[in-house]
């Protein structure tokens, strides 16, 4: 099987001042179709810096990024743009929702790049609510939203296009435990719904323990990078989803 | 993305900070309004001009002066001359204004030579340049080198008014049967009939002369009149009073009054003038001394009149007082038009400082939308677009405001005197707007283009105030937008 994200000798330096960070020194990984994959590390480990790496958020200092066999740490701007519309999708930890419009206007947002007509795509955004069952929050305004509903609808923004890649930083960081796990629960729904890899840098080990691939990061250097056995994988899923399960009946 | 989305999400850019959109719009209002009320009231100045000039002349019409006094080298101006004007390309007919001056003359007509009139307003032309310098006949015929109306009769036109001209010789001048005027009634209202019906009433031209012992001698020509010019001030005052002939018919009048007279004088007298000192200086005879020359079109009747002047005579257009006229008009408009670049330029910066501050709080959304896959080209796009926008939406305020100001201005004295403060005051105010306007002509001209013009410059205004702006969107850095706290 061919990787979806292939990284070679993937090199990050940040200078301040006279001094040099190495910020991610040496990456060599390869992530695979379907994958749910979470960077797990200290804080300053670089685990952010891989993500944006990956996402093309930031060019490498040395190195390369492939995706879906295309090298997008060589891509232009306008390329990277084009790409992103067809194959890459985001969730940030603070949400980022354009204030001044409504949830489907936000979830509709990356239809509107790609061209989608306004009819389509606010159907298509109206779906991909109501999957997150926000039906009823449509039409409101991000301040008139609770966090958990926020990044919910910055969930449907990431999956309404059908990318092939999902890219979230620290998705729950903001959110308490218990939304933790249902935004949780309904992002790896989605991903394994429609077979999309799934990445994601957290810091919580429950969470990393439903991954099926776990990259720990330590001062930019990738020190363990393993797959989960799958039965221990659906163990700790139920155990991890159960409460919401129980509630969701 | 669809160009309908970027529309859409400009308009909702704008009407979200709807403060400071309307604030900026009002800059470009402001400098719209300034700069299409400036050109109105330069076009309305400059369309004035026109139709002041048009009223004192032809401006297809040369005038050659040839009054000579001392020496000159310039050639006889005589028939040959002229023949060789009127092959020069563009002019279309060029004729000799002759008066018979030293001809004492008087026209006579009615029972016992009652009435009598001028001769002294009677001009000999070429027949053929008559209805070429425009002058227009309102009955009758024009005359041509064969026109006969009899052995020994003169044909002849007239002015439109020429009847008004007779006065009964047999009353005292100030009795008020003297003369007929024009539009005089009787005590019933009713018109009042000229005394001479010039069409079908017998008129002659009365040569007159007296011997050494003051004995009077007199030799009459019956004059036929084939035609009634149209009166016009700017073709000469003749065409309302006086009367046209053939130059040669004017011509054997003047020999047959010299032969009455008994003596040979030149064709034109010589006359004394005074000049600068006191001295006295003879006119020189150099041919005929007041000739018209018209030319096919405005435009090349500086090039004609070059050419006639460097055969050494002296000329007279309009074409020089209309550049004259035109130069201080464009002066002024000059002056005002970059009061008006001023103020539009104002606008400008407001737009370039409104979109720069748009960019500061939109850094995050700018990021954001990058990272969905939003290309930099429509980034710079919608800044392009909401900058346009404004330019426009000023615009549009801008034009509808001139064509308030400009109905205002054109109708001063008429609101003026509805909203009751007339006046001496306010009389002068209005001839402040009309100040270059004979009072019928608008004091302030908008036409369709003008209002195209400033929307569209106003629209580009913002555009180009967006490009600074709209480049620097496109140069944030995705990754900062969205740390961005
Ligand atoms: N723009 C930058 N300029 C300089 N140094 C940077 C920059 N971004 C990151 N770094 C440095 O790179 C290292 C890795 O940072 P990174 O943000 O990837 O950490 P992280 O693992 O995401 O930490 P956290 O869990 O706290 O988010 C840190 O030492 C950080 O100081
Ligand atoms: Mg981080």
């Amino acid at each position: 099987m061919t990787p979806v994200i292939e990284v070679t000798n993937l090199r990050k330096i940040y200078k301040v001042g006279n001094e040099k960070v190495y910020a991610l020194n040496n990456v060599n990984l390869e992530i695979y179709p379907g994958e749910v994959c979470c960077i797990v590390g200290q804080s300053g480990s670089g685990k952010s810096t891989l993500l944006n790496q990956l996402a093309g958020l930031e060019k490498p200092t040395t190195g390369q990024v492939k995706i879906l066999g295309k090298e997008i740490s060589a891509m232009t701007e306008n390329q990277l743009a084009k790409f992103r519309q067809e194959n890459l999708g985001f969730i940030f930890q603070s949400y980022n929702l354009l204030p001044s419009m409504t949830a489907v206007e936000n979830v509709a947002l990356p239809l509107m790049f790609k061209g989608v007509s306004l009819q389509k795509r606010t159907q298509l955004a109206k779906a991909a609510l109501a999957q997150m069952g926000l039906s009823r929050r449509a039409n409101h305004k991000p301040t008139e939203m609770s966090g958990g509903q926020q990044q919910r609808v910055g969930i449907a923004r990431a999956f309404v296009s059908h990318p092939k890649v999902v890219f979230a930083d620290e998705p729950t960081g903001n959110l308490d435990s218990y939304t933790t796990k249902k935004v949780l629960y309904q992002m790896l729904s989605m991903a394994y719904q429609q077979g999309i890899t799934f990445i994601m840098v957290t810091h919580e080990p429950e969470l990393a323990a439903c991954a099926d691939r776990v990259i720990t990061l330590l001062d930019g250097v990738v020190q363990s990078n393993h797959l989960l056995p799958v039965q221990e994988i659906e163990h700790n899923r139920a155990e991890l989803f159960r409460e919401l399960e129980e509630t969701q009946e | 993305m669809k160009v309908t989305d970027i529309l859409r999400l400009a308009r909702e850019n704008l009407r979200r900070r709807k403060g400071r959109t309307a604030l900026t719009v009002i800059g470009v209002v402001v400098g719209t309004c300034a700069i299409v009320v400036m050109i109105s009231l330069g076009l309305a100045m400059s369309q004035s001009i026109e139709s002041m000039l048009a009223s004192w002349g032809d401006l297809t019409q040369i005038q050659i002066y040839n009054y000579v006094y001392g020496s000159t080298d310039a050639p006889t101006l005589d028939d040959e001359m002229l023949a060789s004007i009127k092959a020069l390309e563009h002019v279309t007919a060029v004729t000799p204004y002759y008066q018979a001056r030293n001809v004492n003359a008087t026209i006579v007509a009615g029972k016992n030579d009652r009435y009598n009139s001028y001769f002294y307003e009677t001009y000999g032309l070429y027949p053929d340049a008559v209805e070429a310098l425009g002058i227009q006949l309102i009955s009758g015929n024009y005359l041509t080198e064969t026109t006969d109306v009899g052995k020994g009769k003169i044909p002849v036109l007239v002015g439109e008014n020429f009847a008004y001209s007779f006065y009964d010789s047999t009353k005292d001048w100030n009795s008020s049967k003297y003369q007929v005027y024009q539009g005089q009634t009787d005590a019933l209202g009713n018109p009042v009939d000229p005394f001479v019906n010039v069409e079908k009433d017998k008129m002659w031209i009365r040569l007159q002369t007296w011997d050494d012992d003051g004995n009077e001698k007199h030799e009459d020509y019956q004059m036929v009149v084939v035609g009634v010019m149209a009166s016009d001030y700017a073709k000469g005052y003749f065409t309302d009073s006086g009367i046209v002939m053939r130059l040669a018919d004017l011509k054997r009048l003047e020999q047959a009054y010299e032969k009455l007279a008994g003596k040979r004088s030149s064709g034109s007298a010589s006359y004394m003038v005074g000049v600068n000192g006191g001295g006295m200086v003879a006119q020189q005879d150099n041919g005929y001394e007041n000739v018209y020359v018209k030319v096919d079109s405005v435009d090349h009747v500086e090039e004609v009149e070059e050419i006639i002047q460097s055969y050494g005579y002296q000329t007279n257009s309009m074409v020089q007082t209309r550049e004259a006229m035109q130069a201080q008009v464009a002066q002024t408009q000059f002056i005002l038009g970059g009061l008006a670049a001023i103020s539009l330029f104002v606008a400008a910066l407001n737009i370039a400082n409104t979109m720069t501050m748009a960019i500061y709080e939109r850094t995050r959304e700018i990021g954001v939308m990058k990272v969905l896959g939003c290309e930099l080209g429509k980034i710079r796009t919608l800044f392009l677009v909401e900058a346009g926008g404004i330019g426009f939406l000023g615009g549009v305020i801008g034009v509808i405001l001139s064509l308030i100001i400009s109905f205002i201005m054109n109708n001063f004295a008429l609101i003026a005197a509805v909203l009751g403060f007339g006046g001496a005051g306010m009389g002068d105010l209005s001839s402040i707007f009309g100040m270059y306007t004979d009072g019928s002509s608008a004091a302030s001209v908008i036409p369709i283009w003008l209002i195209l013009f400033a929307l569209a410059f106003a629209t580009l205004v913002g555009v180009l105030s967006g490009i600074m702006p709209a480049v620097r969107a496109t140069k944030i850095s995705a990754l900062e937008a969205i740390r961005h706290e």
